[in-house]
């Protein structure tokens, strides 16, 4: 996408966000949020000053407004965002405006356009009404019947303007956002990272649903080694796309499992590597005040996750567990990978501490008095304890465009 | 020479010839220090010491992208510009091989994509180059006239290293574009990191090439950042770093340093233009009394930062040594080129002719230079001026 080049790059971006408007009650708690999360993510790009008006949000860039509506896009809660450009109240100026992006906007379709102009009024002195502005605009810009021609009803091209009090906008892209609600706003959650192509996924999803999430590794070194972390650390980076920093904590996992590896029998080591994790979780969310759990298992996806050795590993935490991934397929689960930036990254081969004693069977029903009874035999408190002691903790920021 | 000077320190010595390289910025080096020492990791190693450098090495591709409003997966370090340029034109080109037979290139190309074309002609390809106009600007629609079906590259620099002449890239792009959808467009972008905003979208180009001792970053280092997907052919074969695209153990050091030089770039804009646009105009100033003598002003838009000047009487070579006896550094046509005896192609578009074309001499600035130190130039010239301008 290059600018038209009678305008040059767009003067500010306008935001429209969905589900939020409808939360009357914290309604202006969600906006102030989306407005604090937009700054955040945008920021780095350009200085920028952003207002909340006629139920939208409008950022205002100092520079490169093309890259500042792109990054807008990545924002939970977004729903479109469309970089614009000023004019004055002046309905040639609007013309003028307007006919430069149509042009522009017919460059990318070789065949006929079907196209709206859609006029928005907030300023009642304007001379005109939105009815005979679009009409106005529509008659002074058509280039012709081969090329474009009007239809109200889904056109391809939508030609906005938005007639304010000291300034109107116009603009003809649309980017899709990505939905949901703000992140921060539903609290914080812990996700339990593998370096695998799910639990990604599920802490995209818990932000989309509004959780500010942290992140919490298990590394087994000396089995495993430092490609391990930094594996976890590209994906929390890539994750920092939709909430621009995020804590990695990671946590040691060695000793707990030469602990489970000389205590327990061997087909339960995965699903009490499990339990201690959740301990670990647990004891750390404490600590650092996350409010839930957030793992990317999946019903009957591999041996673990049958319902018997679930409900073996959720009865280690009181905490609640957020599963956003329950009922999702592999190839699901694979395509939001995809889409998110993930994928490749988890395709990185790189050993994660699950494959350290790995058992050739795995339990399949397990058991939980089995568990009880293999960890009676383990020192749990102190391993747990100094697991969390040990825990290291790196900030992380989105690194993209 | 490091970092900034003294501002208090007499002006003793004056580098204005930061076009052809810049000092290392002491924050630079402080970043690349440590990569020079203990952390001699090799990125691709599985220990902690390899995996360090290849954090090292991520950070620094993260900088580089942001600096362009690029993503760090589009950025392949290299050499240098002379390497990104080359990688461009004759990788793009090469891939292409098979589906059309013209490469067009820009009127005021740096030799590194001007020799990387000519090659190319001897690969049986067809190279057009793109004229400008009369008062020095691009001439658009002659370079939408060279270019069609057949073109497989087009490439067009966005400052000119020369004299300062700022392009109107996504013009061309969007010529480029209608004309040949297929076409790579390169951009050779290593006059403008730091001096103008970059967006690699916003230019419309295929790949950028970058450079990091115009930053004030070490020489030895540069960049090509490319769009996901483009198809270029890589010009050495190795282990597969960089994704095959630039194979070698990479050169962590010298890419830790871009890094950190490019986000002082990016972040130094206005302090650069700032800092530039008042060198420039104490140098106009200056360059006003002396008569027969002007400051160039090719195309409608220029950086403040690269001011070529036409000087009345002794060759170009002359003023040069007789200003670097007063402490002045600067160069004659560009450095690169300087050693040879050839007449700049770039000048000779601009319409100068050749006689004229050995009297310009170029001022370079960076967001480091100082009024003072113009000031100091400027009587220097002045006090020349009347035994050379009777030189010939």
């Amino acid at each position: 996408m290059t600018s038209p080049p009678a305008l040059g790059a767009p003067d500010v971006v306008l935001v429209r966000y969905g589900e939020i408007a409808l939360k009357k009650g914290n309604r202006s708690v969600f906006e102030r949020a989306l407005v604090k999360n937009l700054r955040a993510a945008v920021e780095p790009l350009s200085p920028v000053e952003i207002v909340r008006t006629h139920g939208r949000i409008t950022i205002v860039p100092e520079r490169r407004g093309a890259a500042v509506a792109r990054r807008a896009a990545d924002v939970f809660g977004v729903v479109t965002v469309s970089p614009a450009w000023g004019v004055p109240n002046d309905p040639q100026a609007i013309v003028e405006a307007a006919s430069a992006l149509l042009t522009d906007a017919l460059e990318e379709h070789a065949a006929p356009v079907t196209l709206a102009v859609r006029v928005k009024r907030a300023n009642k002195a304007f001379p005109m009404t939105s009815i005979e502005m679009e009409r106005y605009v529509a008659d002074a810009i058509l280039p012709g019947p081969e090329r474009v021609t009007v239809q109200l009803r889904d056109p391809e091209l939508t030609l906005g303007i938005e007639i304010r009090e000291t300034r109107s906008y116009v603009f003809v892209r649309r980017l899709e956002g990505p939905g949901g609600l703000p992140v921060g706003t539903l609290g914080r959650a812990l996700c339990l990272l593998s370096g695998g192509i799910d639990s990604p996924v599920s802490a995209w999803m818990a932000m989309k649903r509004g959780c500010r999430v942290g992140y919490l590794s298990f590394h087994s070194a000396p089995y495993i080694g430092e490609g391990f972390v930094k594996k976890v650390s590209d994906l929390v980076r890539a994750l920092c796309r939709w909430q621009s920093k995020a804590p990695l904590f990671v946590a040691p996992f060695a000793e707990i499992q030469r602990a489970i590896r000389d205590s327990a029998p061997e087909a339960y080591r995965t699903v009490l590597y499990r339990r201690a994790m959740q301990r670990i979780a647990t004891r750390l969310s404490e600590r650092e005040g996350y409010r839930a759990l957030v793992t990317g298992e999946c019903l009957g996806q591999v041996a673990s996750q049958t319902l018997e050795n679930m409900i073996c590993i959720g009865a280690a935490t009181p905490m609640h567990v957020l599963r956003p991934l329950l009922a999702y397929d592999k190839v699901e689960v694979i395509e939001v990978a995809r889409r998110i930036g993930t994928f490749e990254l988890s395709n990185v081969p790189e050993p994660d501490c699950c494959t350290v004693f790995q058992p050739s069977r795995p339990v399949l029903k397990g058991r939980l008095e089995r568990c009880l009874e293999a960890e009676s035999r383990m020192d749990v408190e102190g391993l747990v304890e100094r697991a969390v002691e040990d825990t290291q903790v790196r900030i992380l920021e989105y690194e993209g465009r | 020479m490091v970092g900034r000077p003294d501002p208090r320190s007499p002006v003793d010595t004056v580098y204005l010839d930061n076009a052809a390289t810049t000092p290392v910025d002491e924050a630079v080096l402080a970043a690349v220090a440590p990569f020079l020492a203990g952390e001699f990791g090799n990125p691709s190693s599985r220990h902690p010491l390899g995996v360090r450098a290849a954090e090292a090495l991520d950070r620094a591709r993260a900088a580089v992208a942001r600096a362009v409003g690029a993503r760090p997966q589009n950025v392949t370090f290299t050499s240098g510009g002379t390497e990104a340029n080359n990688l461009a034109v004759l990788g793009a080109a090469r891939a292409r091989r098979r589906e059309g037979a013209n490469v067009v290139i820009g009127p005021t190309e740096h030799p590194s994509v001007r020799a990387s074309a000519a090659a190319l002609e001897r690969e049986g390809f067809e190279v057009r180059t793109a004229p400008l106009d009369r008062g020095g600007g691009l001439d658009l629609e002659g370079w939408a006239a060279l270019v069609d079906g057949s073109t497989v590259v087009a490439a067009q620099m966005l400052v000119n290293n020369e004299f300062g002449a700022l392009y109107p890239v996504p013009e061309v792009a969007r010529l480029v574009r209608r004309a040949a959808p297929e076409a790579h467009l390169h951009v050779d972008a290593v006059q403008g990191l730091g001096k103008v905003p970059l967006d690699l979208e916003e230019l419309g180009a295929d790949s950028i090439a970058l450079s990091a001792h115009k930053v004030h970053a070490p020489k030895g280092t540069g960049a090509i950042v490319a769009r996901e997907g483009v198809r270029i052919e890589p010009l050495i074969h190795g282990g597969g770093q960089q994704g095959g695209l630039r194979p070698g153990t990479e050169n962590v050091a010298g890419a830790v340093g871009f890094g950190e030089a490019a986000r002082l770039a990016a972040g130094t804009l206005e302090t650069t233009a700032c800092a530039t646009a008042a060198a420039r105009a104490v140098l106009e100033e200056g360059v006003a009394r002396i008569e027969g003598a002007r400051v160039l002003e090719p195309a409608p838009q220029r950086v403040a930062a690269i001011c070529a000047v036409l000087l009345p009487g002794a060759p170009a070579e002359v003023w040069l040594h007789h200003l670097e006896a007063r402490g002045v550094m600067v160069s004659a046509g560009s450095a690169c080129q300087a050693r040879s005896r050839e007449i700049s192609p770039a000048l000779l578009a601009l319409g100068l002719n050749a006689e004229r074309a050995k009297r310009v001499l170029r001022f370079s600035f960076s967001r480091h230079t100082r009024v003072e130190e113009v000031e100091h130039a400027v009587h220097a010239l002045l006090a020349l001026a009347p035994e050379l301008e009777a030189l010939s």
